[in-house]
């Protein structure tokens, strides 16, 4: 995984010193020629796994970046509403994922997700709590982050 | 096309003044929230959105100057906005468990509006 | 095409001034502290981040635009951890919701002290 990166990386130096040019842009070239040409010999070498995870983590940041602006947008429709009823709450989300780095990526996601901010872990690392800024349903929202972020991210890193 | 251009140059120079005018609005109800409080996450929290409004400015004028340096400013300020909101969330942290006077009697005001129900 | 750019990023700064000044009028009408942080850590973030954005677009060159996506990378990265502190640490110091959070699952950790 991180040695074909790094090949990755080496054929873009091989590029660059090839076309004798070793500016940003030729170097991002030479990086994308050499990607297309792991992807050409993926059968071969056994590299299938490295495009479907560089694939899925740009899942990954696309989704993330569309929940940022939705719930920006969210907010926004909030707090210009005349008269603000909301029902906010804070709920225990029950972690799947175990490891450190995975747990603050979720709660980092999360924060950053519509009407949703983490606010502690349990001593355990079992429990995930996270404040809503409207949840008339709890059960509703565990199951969203269930279907959407952490299966997300269980695919990218395991 | 240079009319397109003589337009999108008025169209830029609409836009950063109608943002700067804005980010002042915004600027003065961040400073009410600061001032009024009530307690003092409330004001850390107003004081970091401040840091934001700050970066926009900052974006802004780069934009009406075209002197692109701002850009690390705009990072810094963020970096020292980040460690000042950090600071101060250690600061509430080790006064609130440690029972400062100030602090414990803004904990009880904010139970005392729970109960009345705001 | 450079007219375009311009035009562009005239109207990221201008959706990004807009999105600040929604956030601050958040962090005066919402309720409690931990609302007014979901204001502050979302829109303000998405505000500051397409303002740098449009400052980038506007200098169409590498080396500035990759400056400004480090700070956006940077600011997005931030923004959550000190929202995160800063609600953590006012729950764990006593400060209570409002009174519309009926929801509390926080509260058997951290029972009320007084």
């Amino acid at each position: 995984m991180t040695s074909l990166f790094l090949i990755n990386i080496l054929m873009a130096l091989a590029w660059a010193a090839v076309t004798g040019s070793f500016s940003e842009i030729n170097l991002a070239f030479g990086f994308v020629l050499g990607t297309i040409a792991l992807y050409l010999i993926r059968e071969q070498v056994g590299t299938t796994a490295y495009f479907s995870r560089v694939g899925k983590a740009f899942n990954l940041a696309a989704t993330f970046v569309y929940e940022l602006v939705l719930s920006a947008w969210r907010v926004a429709t909030i707090v210009v509403r005349p008269k603000i009823e909301l029902q906010p709450g804070f709920i225990a989300y029950p972690l799947t994922v175990d490891r450190d780095f995975e747990i603050t990526m979720l709660a980092n996601l999360i924060t950053l997700t519509p009407g949703t901010l983490s606010v502690d872990v349990s001593a355990d690392r079992k429990t995930l709590y996270v404040h809503c800024i409207d949840v008339p349903d709890p059960q509703a929202t565990i199951d969203d982050i269930k279907n959407g972020f952490e299966r997300k991210i269980l695919e990218v890193f395991r | 096309m240079s009319s397109l251009d003589a337009f999108a140059d008025a169209y830029l120079a609409w836009a950063v003044k109608a943002s700067l005018g804005i980010l002042s609005v915004s600027f003065l109800i961040i400073v009410y929230r600061i001032v009024r409080g009530p307690s003092l996450p409330d004001r850390v929290v107003a004081l970091d959105m401040l840091v934001a409004v700050g970066i926009g400015f900052i974006a802004a004028v780069g934009l009406l100057t075209g002197y692109y340096l701002y850009i690390d400013i705009a990072i810094t300020l963020g970096l020292v906005g980040f460690l000042a909101t950090v600071a101060f969330a250690r600061f509430i942290l080790n006064r609130g468990v440690a029972g400062d006077a100030t602090i414990m009697d803004e904990v009880k005001d904010s139970i005392r509006r729970r109960e009345a129900g705001q | 095409m450079s007219a375009v750019v311009t035009i562009l990023a005239g109207t990221m700064l201008v959706i990004g001034a807009l999105f600040a000044l929604v956030a601050s009028i958040g962090i005066v009408r919402l309720k409690d502290v931990y609302m007014r942080t979901h204001a502050a850590s979302k829109a303000g973030t998405l505000g500051s981040g397409l303002m740098l954005i449009a400052l980038a677009v506007y200098a169409a060159d590498l080396a500035v635009a990759t400056r400004a996506l480090a700070g956006v990378i940077f600011f997005l990265l931030t923004a959550p951890i000190s929202a995160h502190l800063l609600a953590k640490a006012a729950y764990e110091a006593g400060y209570r919701p409002c009174a519309d959070t009926k929801e509390d699952a926080m509260a058997e950790v951290f029972p009320q002290k007084d």
